[in-house]
């Protein structure tokens, strides 16, 4: 099976210096896909480069088997859905409007949406849970509604892969959850790939604890130092060496059978 | 919203923003230093365009037909224009305080018209002055923003920057050169805007690029919704970006600088209708477009009208803008508790 991204030898520089080096991953059909990593490493490069966004120095992103460079926005926009880190608001746009933006790829130059578009917005908005939303201004919502509509939008592109830059920053405890439990939903109910970039290795074993098919890659120094399923690659070494921090892995037996892994931070490593 | 929008009310509000400027520019025709009854501008209305010969006297056929008609009919169209401009400029620069004058078109043409007005004295060439300016400023600024290789917003809006400021040093310098009694006054009541010498062949040159820039900006109106998320995510949501963004800076610059270059530069229009229209209808722009274009429409044909009839000779229309808009304005901030922001 062709998979949804490939990134092959990937390599970016700034001028400054080199950014990435010679990246390799793949993600698959139904797949979540973590990119763990400390500030400024190059996650949020990568994600521009699977984007389209940035072009690589080196090396090439394929999406489904064809090379993403000089592919058409409109087709990639067909074959990924984008979720921002922060998404700057400058007009108060109706949240079903915001919605019915994810739907651009499919409505010519002249075109305004169509009555089936309406549908489809609804319809990504009722998966994400805020249907209720749909006609409040979305510069009044809090920091988690408004990144429910993101990921509405984001549905009603109807791609096979949604790409997250830190999902959950600036969220509350319980948004934070709600935006998890909802990626998991997604990638369950209708097959959804996702990769997302994010600062908190126990959301990979929230994934993994779901019984979804996840991996991590864990970036450093430009670098994949590790790459594989969490439980595998999330270990108090692997960690001690991403993040210079000292950690435990519990492993807590659940009620239903399953097993709860968590990463317990315990300390800095003092320089 | 103040009179929010219902889906059965639609029909309703389409009527009355296609029928408001029509209203108004037929009172118009009535208003004035000749009073004119409804019956004689139906009447000589009628007879134009059946092309009948007309009982009523020739001096009224004359202020309905030639003088007052062209004038409403081009003051509702450049309305119309500086207001779309206007309102798709503050969505691509994703910035509710831009102007249709952002990129450079008014102080190009502006500059374009001085020049012409010491080197020329012929209108039809401060016509095309102006308007080839317009349209050059606009050309300069975009190349400047494109020293990235790309157009990043705030690249486009700082080359905005420096050519207006360049363009207005210029018609300093030209206003300094141009002879103090009657080339300074003739680019200072241009620099005011206004309709006075409207006629229907100004309508038939400067409309094309009118015409040709509103029904682009139409056509392509809830692209600007996908641009106003920013470069990045109009890429991801499948927009070119930089072609889409060219197309809409094409054609509002063609509508602006058609606008310009017959009615001098006139302020306040292309910001504060593109609010009145949010404040209104909201800022989808599949609906604000329109909406925009109806109500500066009717807004300067109105202003206009006020220029006429206020004082015994005409105030330049830049002027009365700001003075009759400027309270209505804050009037509207007040009744609408500024619309969301």
């Amino acid at each position: 099976m062709t998979p949804l991204v490939e990134v092959k030898n990937l390599s970016f520089e700034y001028p400054q210096g080199i950014i990435l080096n010679q990246i390799d991953f793949t993600v698959g059909p139904g797949e979540i896909f973590c990119l763990l990593g400390p500030n400024g490493c190059g996650k949020t490069t990568l994600i521009d480069c699977v984007l389209g966004w940035l072009k690589p120095c080196a090396g090439q992103v394929l999406i489904n088997g064809t090379p993403l460079l000089n592919m058409p926005a409109k087709k990639v926009a067909r074959n990924m859905a984008y979720v921002p880190q922060v998404h700057e608001k400058t007009f108060p746009y109706l949240v079903k409007d915001i919605v019915l933006m994810g739907r651009a790829s499919f409505i010519g130059p002249f075109r305004t949406p169509s009555p089936e578009d309406e549908a489809i917005a609804e319809r990504s908005l009722a998966m994400v849970g805020i249907a209720r939303l749909k006609d409040r201004p979305y510069t009044q919502l809090s920091g988690g509604e408004c990144q429910l509509v993101m990921v509405a939008r984001a549905l009603a592109q109807n791609a096979p892969l949604i790409i997250m830059d830190e999902p959950t920053a600036h969220l509350d405890y319980r948004h934070e959850l709600i935006i998890m439990e909802t990626i998991a939903e997604l990638t369950k109910q209708n097959g959804l790939s996702v990769l997302m970039a994010t600062h908190i290795p126990n959301h990979c074993f929230y994934f993994e604890n779901q019984g979804i098919a996840t991996r991590a890659a864990l970036i450093k120094e430009q670098r994949i130092i590790a790459m594989g399923k969490p439980s595998e690659v999330l270990t108090e070494h692997n960690l001690n060496e991403l993040y210079s921090i000292h950690t435990r892995i519990l492993d807590y037996p659940m009620d239903d059978g399953g097993n709860l892994k968590q990463v317990l931070p315990i300390s800095t490593v003092k320089p | 919203m103040v009179f929010g929008v219902s889906s059965t009310k639609k029909p309703v509000m389409i009527l009355v923003f296609i029928a408001a400027p029509i209203l108004i520019i037929l009172l118009s025709l009535l208003i004035g230093r000749y009073p004119v009854d409804i019956s004689s501008a139906v009447e000589i209305l009628w007879c134009r365009i059946t092309m009948q010969p007309c009982l009523i006297e020739d001096i009224y056929q004359t202020v309905v037909w030639d003088i007052r008609l062209p004038r409403a009919i081009l003051g509702a169209m450049v309305g119309g224009c500086l207001a779309v401009s206007g309102a798709a400029f503050q969505g691509l620069f994703r910035n509710p305080l831009v102007n249709s004058g952002i990129l450079g078109v008014s102080s190009g043409a502006g500059f374009g018209a001085a020049l012409s007005i010491i080197l020329f004295h012929q209108t039809a060439v401060t016509y095309t002055f102006a308007f080839g300016f317009g349209i050059l400023a606009v050309t300069l600024s975009y190349l400047i923003s494109r020293v990235y290789n790309a157009t990043p917003t705030i690249m486009l809006v700082l080359g905005g920057v420096i050519v207006s400021s360049v363009f207005s040093a210029l018609i300093s310098l030209v206003k300094y050169l141009a002879d103090p009694l009657d080339e300074l006054p003739a680019i200072v009541f241009w620099l005011m805007g206004s309709l006075a010498s409207a006629r229907f062949s100004d309508i038939m040159i400067a409309g094309i690029p009118m015409l040709i820039g509103t029904a682009g900006l139409f056509l392509f109106r809830w692209r600007i919704n996908v641009l106003s998320m920013g470069d990045r995510e109009a890429h991801t949501l499948g927009i070119n970006t930089t072609i889409n963004k060219g197309i809409i800076i094409a054609c509002a610059t063609l509508a602006t600088a058609g606008a310009v270059c017959v009615s001098g530069i006139i302020g306040w229009v292309g910001l504060v209708i593109p609010h009145i229209g949010r404040m209104i209808v909201g800022n989808d722009n599949k609906i604000l477009i329109p909406v925009s274009f109806s109500l500066g429409a009717a807004f300067l044909v109105i202003v206009d009208d006020f220029g006429r009839i206020l004082t015994g000779s005409e105030i330049p229309l830049g002027i009365l803008t700001a003075l009759i808009g400027a309270p209505f304005f804050v009037y509207l901030l007040k009744k609408t508790k500024g619309g969301g922001w």
